[in-house]
């Protein structure tokens, strides 16, 4: 117990407050997909497969917790007229580096996913967490706020993937689960309406369980 | 406030900085994309010739069997493949040759695969196209593609060439169009025009 102590202080606190406060509002109070309903053109194009929204979550996590990382640590040494364009350069060579990695070692799913990994660079999560948390925020904290909202939409990612794919095809990551005479495949699921119809049940019923907004009674 | 010469550094230094990053990066993953590549492109091939292979094969068995089945040949200024089965008597089932061209949104680059007559079509796969999906993106489908295996690619006073159109497939040399996807038929069609008129001039 005396080095958890010892840890908080070297950290700022960070096991016991602001650190907790950090995960729980990017990974649920603020949940970026749910809630703040940023970056969702991603989350209804790859959505069709379980393994394809796991890929992506997993790289929007990467990307997430390495721009966040860097935007930190530069923070004080960013001159503040051109801390947008350092911010993209920052997030475009994560995003680079992840999609090069997955066209060497997982062609398969780079061919899948298409344009939508280069696509994260321009999505609203990543560089609204590097303009909004990382410039403000100490490193460690930035990389917690960087796990918590990738995690955040990789989860939701992941319901609305293993929906879609269990409903359109009847299989989960390739096997086969609903089949035989009872169930016939709905195919509208895995394309573009279905995409919508999930996403907008997710988000209703993650809501439903968050509650009302106490802010917006004000 | 800081200076401009500053600004200007901090973004010279960090550009740099990311470049080197991703020229690093680039280097270490380009021989796992090209032989990623190699393996798309024979996959490619030896669907188009309709060979034989494991479904879900690795690149490695890939380029195997490609090894082992098909022969690189030049015929006038076009690279063909010979596929002759690894247990066969050498001779040669089918031929595949690569077309391209423009479509309607990018270009478009396939193989063609004939039969050893070279006047019948034996299959043909898309490996590059930017149609719209839905509509000229349908050419990439097994429902368009099969329509193409058993087809003439000369018409029955022997001109070269074949047709895209509805109500085609009632010709030797004709299958039916994309409804909706006029433009990317069109294209297509003259893109494996091109190719046709090269084999038949070429005998």
């Amino acid at each position: 117990m005396a080095g958890d102590q010892g840890g908080c202080k070297s950290c700022g606190g960070l096991c016991g407050g602001k650190g907790l406060v950090t995960l729980k509002d990017g990974a649920w109070t603020q949940n970026p997909l749910a809630i703040q309903v940023l970056g969702i053109c991603s989350a209804l194009a790859v959505t069709n497969k379980l393994e394809n929204s796991l890929v992506m979550g997993a790289a929007l996590i990467f990307v997430c917790v390495g721009s966040n990382l860097f935007v930190s640590l530069l923070r004080k040494h960013t001159p503040h007229r051109i801390r947008m364009i350092a911010e993209v350069a920052i997030i475009a060579t994560f995003v680079i580096l992840f999609d090069q990695l997955l066209k060497a070692f997982y062609w398969e799913m780079s061919k899948q996913l298409g344009p939508y990994v280069g696509l994260i660079i321009t999505n609203c999560i990543v560089m609204g967490r590097a303009e909004a948390f990382a410039l403000q925020n100490p490193p460690i904290l930035s990389i917690l706020d960087g796990l918590a909202n990738g995690f955040g939409y990789a989860v939701i990612l992941a319901i609305i993937g293993f929906f879609r794919e269990l409903l359109g095809t009847g299989k989960v990551m390739g096997h086969e689960i609903l089949s035989g005479n009872w169930y016939t495949p709905n195919q509208i699921m895995i394309l573009a309406p279905g995409a919508f119809f999930a996403l907008g049940i997710v988000i209703a019923i993650f809501n439903a369980l968050k509650g009302p907004d106490p802010q917006e009674n004000k | 406030m800081k200076g401009n010469v500053y600004t200007l550094l901090y973004a010279f230094v960090l550009g740099t900085t990311c470049a080197l990053l991703l020229t690093a990066a680039s280097q270490f993953t380009t021989p796992y994309r090209d032989a990623n590549a190699k393996a798309e492109e024979v996959l490619n091939i030896l669907t188009a010739l309709k060979v034989p292979f494991e479904e879900g094969a690795s690149s490695e068995e890939l380029l195997n069997v490609f090894n082992g089945n098909i022969e690189e040949k030049q015929r006038g200024d076009m690279t063909i493949y010979e596929y002759s089965p690894a247990n066969g008597n050498g001779e040669v089932l089918a031929v595949v040759m690569r077309f391209a061209g423009p479509g309607l949104w990018g270009p478009v680059k396939g193989f063609l695969a004939l039969e050893s007559d070279l006047r019948t079509i034996r299959g043909l796969t898309f490996y590059e196209q930017e149609e719209t999906p839905g509509l000229g993106g349908e050419i990439v489908t097994d429902d368009f593609r099969s329509q193409f295996a058993g087809k003439s690619i000369v018409d029955e006073s022997n001109k070269a060439g074949i047709v895209i159109r509805g109500g085609g497939n009632k010709l030797i040399n004709g299958v039916d169009a994309i409804s909706g996807a006029t433009m990317t038929c069109d294209k297509v069609q003259q893109m494996l025009n091109k190719a046709i008129v090269k084999i038949v001039e070429n005998e």
